[in-house]
């Protein structure tokens, strides 16, 4: 893995900023929801403790209990009133209604809840009733089991019992207290009017219409449905019905319900509150908060709703935001906060009922979307631009590092003093290491530089103690009485002697080479002649190779030393006679380009090996194997090629060498800049 | 009277080998350590032939002033240099003071014996009148084999011994190739091609001083020199 990555891995830690960012708002938020949720308990209780005993608001009980009048005082021991909060299986509690009913008798309109009707029985017969309220409207659907319906003669005296058929009462406790009863009467299916009995001015007894309660009456397969309204503001705190079921005109009629059925009076409560209690509630209300009061078993009574109102005015919550809310927001999350209290009564022993308090979670969002948004803003851009610092930081860096290995790597490839290295001035670490490198490259220089010059400082102070074993040597030749034995060890050491000889002259070539050089005289000379000579010349010295030469038909000018240049060609020739085998073929070629003449030296033989490219003509270099050439003793200081390269280099060119394809050879390749 | 050699040398156990070398050979021997030494000697009497080192004890150069002040004293006496050191720069700078040859130290006793009697032998031919069976003349040339002077247009080319062998073995038959081996047989040295290759370019220089059109000495890339007439 490259610096670089590893430092652009590293920056993603910063990662964390935003991460760190987003747990901490969530906190916040739990924090806050906390809050939010026992501030609601805190409005909930204490909107709950004002309704504490207020049966008037939840279930239109007047607050000063009903004007005792002899009826109602009478029955009370007879018919203890419920309590007030007990429920009674005479209660009706009506379904709130989305839309008013179309008063026609028939049940389409109303909602098919099971479980939201009534049934009441006696002996066989049996009716249902289903209440419902629509704004400050009672609707009363009744679905009565009776096999032998029976309707009122037509244009009978409705209170003349013998024409009387069956008949639906309806009674009522009126907000003042008073008990009132109607009755519905059906002279056939259709519309029908409610109506009361009055005492008329001389005692009589009148129906008189009620026009506020009007309803229909239809018949079904079992019985027959009536259906009638009742404003709300007729009615106090109780309500009830009763079936008056006659078999025949006048017949003694089989009666119940939920009235009493020998003087009418009603038994239970209609379970709805007073038109007030909203407008009670209504004073708590808030933006993004919905109240509402429930009797004891559940049932709503009231309800005020701004759930869906915004808390705070202003445009949309912005993109980032809900991007972002994405991040904190847990799955889990409830979208609202719900608190409850009980609403007891007056002497605070009984539950009356529920307060409800509901408020949206968003209430405070866009608050808390701005300072998320911000942080994350700032987080995120933190983290960014310490991301690009980085990235730049690890490309300077990976930069400065490259530009160090490839200084030293072409450090140690030219020899020659190295005169910049890049880095040396940087104060930091890596300017350290530049400097280290510096030094070492150039204690190497001069290690390499003292070893180049070994060779020839050696040859010059071995010569002397040589010449004293020659000289030596050679008056003990010339001393008489050596004994004839001696002279084969004499013979010896002289051979040893003049071998030891060829290997200091060969230990001073590159010295005298770089000599001749520096002192050779540059004249213009057509290259083609000297080569075609030369390979003559090395058809006659190396018998067993045999040369081809591929040279142009032009003159070839260049600019230099001739001697030079044989002697690197004499060089490059032992090289591919050392590396080829007997009768092989070496070829020397000749090519041109518009500046540069081409001279390569083709060998079959092993291919130059990898670890050699590049180096193979520095000074003291040799790959050469055991054994690799057939007339291979003279010495070899791996020199030959260094020679080589330091022609070309006089001769403004380059020296360079390769395998042949498919590796059967090698190519010396020398490039001489052409005049 | 034997002929007197001077060995100027520091290396006590070479100074004495070829001391022993030249004794052998019938030549009166004196070896000086320095140039001190050898200048106080050759103040009262010179030497016949001298042959010098050129680093002396502590003066790494102090051959080159001895041969200098050898040569102001006289301008006949052979001087051959002989040393470790085979800088071409030295061999120049030797030659140009005026010895009569420069020879590396790993030249063989018997070669350089041979170098010693072929001075003296010239010594003796230049008192005596020209003998015309040793001369040689080749167009511009006449080469005497005896003084082992050698005379370009009437004009003496004046050439070190080593230089005089090869300018001979290669004018003794014309056009043909000698390598540079058999021109260091000629000149009785062994040394390396660059050595000869610096010999025939000082041997062209010292022509062209005189004829700057001469263009005998050819060179053979790859196989020697010939000399063209």
């Amino acid at each position: 893995m490259s610096l670089r990555l590893k430092l652009l891995l590293l920056g993603l830690l910063t990662l964390l900023l935003p991460w760190g960012g987003c747990r901490y708002a969530r906190q916040m938020e739990d924090a806050l929801r906390e809050g939010e949720r026992n501030s609601l308990q805190a409005v909930a209780q204490t909107i709950a403790s004002s309704l504490q005993g207020r049966t008037d608001l939840l279930y239109r009980e007047g607050k000063e209990h009903a004007p005792p009048s002899p009826d109602t005082q009478d029955n009370t021991d007879d018919h203890p009133a419920p309590a007030e909060a007990a429920p009674s299986p005479y209660d009706l509690p009506p379904i709130r209604l989305g839309a008013p009913p179309f008063l026609d008798g028939y049940s389409d309109e109303w909602p098919r809840t099971p479980g939201t009707w009534r049934y009441f029985t006696r002996d066989k017969h049996r009716f249902g009733i289903l209440a419902g309220v629509y704004e400050r409207m009672l609707y009363v659907l009744l679905d009565v089991e009776d096999d032998h319906w029976v309707f009122d003669a037509p244009g009978a005296n409705p209170l003349d019992a013998s024409t009387t058929g069956d008949r639906v009462w309806a009674g009522i406790l009126d907000p003042t207290g008073t008990e009132r009863q109607y009755f519905f009467s059906a002279p056939g299916p259709g519309a029908i009017t409610a109506r009361r009995i009055e005492q008329g001015e001389y005692g009589q007894s009148l129906a008189v219409d009620e026009p506020r309660m009007v309803g229909a009456w239809q018949p079904t397969a079992k019985g027959y449905q009536l259906e009638f309204q009742v404003p709300l503001s007729m009615i106090g705190r109780r309500f009830g019905v009763l079936i008056d079921d006659r078999d025949q005109r006048g017949a003694t009629a089989v009666s119940y319900g939920t009235l009493y059925s020998d003087d009418l009076h009603t038994v239970g409560r209609l379970i709805v509150s007073a038109p007030e209690l909203t407008g009670y509630l209504a004073q708590f209300m808030q933006p993004g908060l919905r109240l509402s009061v429930t009797t004891s078993s559940g049932r709503l009574l009231a309800q005020v709703d701004a759930l869906a109102q915004v808390a705070v005015q202003g445009p949309q919550r912005g993109i980032l935001a809900s991007f972002y809310r994405r991040f904190v927001d847990r799955p889990g999350d409830r979208k609202r906060i719900v608190s409850d209290a009980p609403i007891y009564d007056r002497d605070h022993h009984n539950v009356i009922g529920n307060l409800t308090a509901t408020e949206t979670a968003d209430r405070w969002s866009r608050l808390r979307d701005r300072a998320l948004t911000q942080m994350l803003n700032f987080t995120l851009i933190t983290s960014a631009l310490a991301f690009i610092a980085m990235f730049a930081f690890s490309a300077w860096l990976a930069l400065r590092l490259s530009r160090l290995r490839r200084a030293s790597e072409s450090a140690l490839t030219r020899e020659g003093l190295i005169t910049t290295f890049p880095e040396t001035n940087a104060p930091d670490e890596l300017g350290d290491v530049a400097r280290g490198f510096s030094t070492l490259l150039g204690r190497l220089n001069e290690y390499t530089g003292y070893l180049r010059t070994l060779a020839g400082k050696l040859a010059h102070e071995i010569r002397t103690p040589l010449t004293i074993v020659r000289s030596s040597l050679e008056n003990l030749e010339s001393e008489k009485g050596v004994p004839s034995g001696a002279r084969i060890y004499l013979e010896r050491a002289r051979q040893g002697s003049d071998r030891l000889n060829a290997i200091l002259i060969a230990m001073g070539a590159a010295t005298r080479v770089e000599e001749a050089i520096s002192n050779a005289e540059r004249s213009r000379f057509d290259l083609v002649p000297l080569l075609a000579s030369a390979a003559d010349a090395y058809r006659i010295a190396f018998a067993e190779r045999r040369f081809a030469t591929e040279l142009p038909q032009e003159t070839v000018m260049i600019d230099g030393a001739p001697d030079l240049i044989v002697q690197m060609l004499d060089k490059l020739i032992d090289n591919a006679v050392d590396f080829s085998p007997s009768g092989a073929t070496i070829i020397l070629r000749l090519t041109l380009d518009p500046s540069v003449a081409v001279l390569e030296v083709d060998n079959p033989g092993p291919p130059i090996a990898p670890e050699a490219q590049g180096r193979l003509f520095e000074s003291l270099w040799q790959s050469r194997r055991e054994g690799g050439g057939e007339n291979d003793n003279r010495p070899h200081f791996g020199l030959g090629l260094y020679i080589v390269r330091l022609i070309a280099e006089f001769h403004g060119g380059t020296a360079a060498a390769e395998s042949l394809p498919g590796n059967v050879g090698a190519r010396f390749t020398v490039r001489l800049a052409r005049q | 009277m034997k002929r007197q050699v001077a060995i100027v040398e520091d290396e006590p156990a070479i100074r004495d080998n070829y001391a022993a070398a030249f004794t052998r050979e019938g030549y009166q021997v004196r070896a000086y350590a320095n140039r001190k030494q050898a200048m106080a000697a050759f103040a009262t009497r010179l030497p016949d032939l001298a042959v010098i080192d050129i680093s002396l004890e502590e003066e790494p150069e102090g051959g080159f002033e001895l041969c200098r002040q050898l040569r102001a004293l006289s301008a006949e006496l052979p001087i051959i240099f002989l040393t470790a050191r085979d800088s071409e720069l030295d061999a120049v700078s030797g030659l140009r003071l005026g010895a009569d040859d420069f020879l590396t130290k790993d030249l063989s006793l018997a070669h350089l014996i041979a170098r010693v009697n072929a001075l003296f032998r010239r010594v003796d031919a230049l008192r005596k009148p020209l003998e015309a069976s040793q001369v040689i003349r080749r167009g511009p040339l006449m080469l005497d084999g005896e003084r082992m002077q050698v005379e370009w247009e009437g004009q003496v080319v004046l050439l070190s011994l080593t230089e005089f062998w090869i300018v001979h073995a290669l004018a003794r038959n014309p056009g043909h190739v000698k390598n540079r081996q058999q021109l260091m047989d000629a000149a009785n040295v062994v040394l390396d091609d660059n050595t000869i290759t610096s010999h025939v370019k000082r041997i062209r220089r010292k022509f062209q001083s005189i004829d700057p059109t001469f263009d005998a000495v050819q060179t053979v890339y790859g196989m020697g020199y010939r000399w063209v007439e």
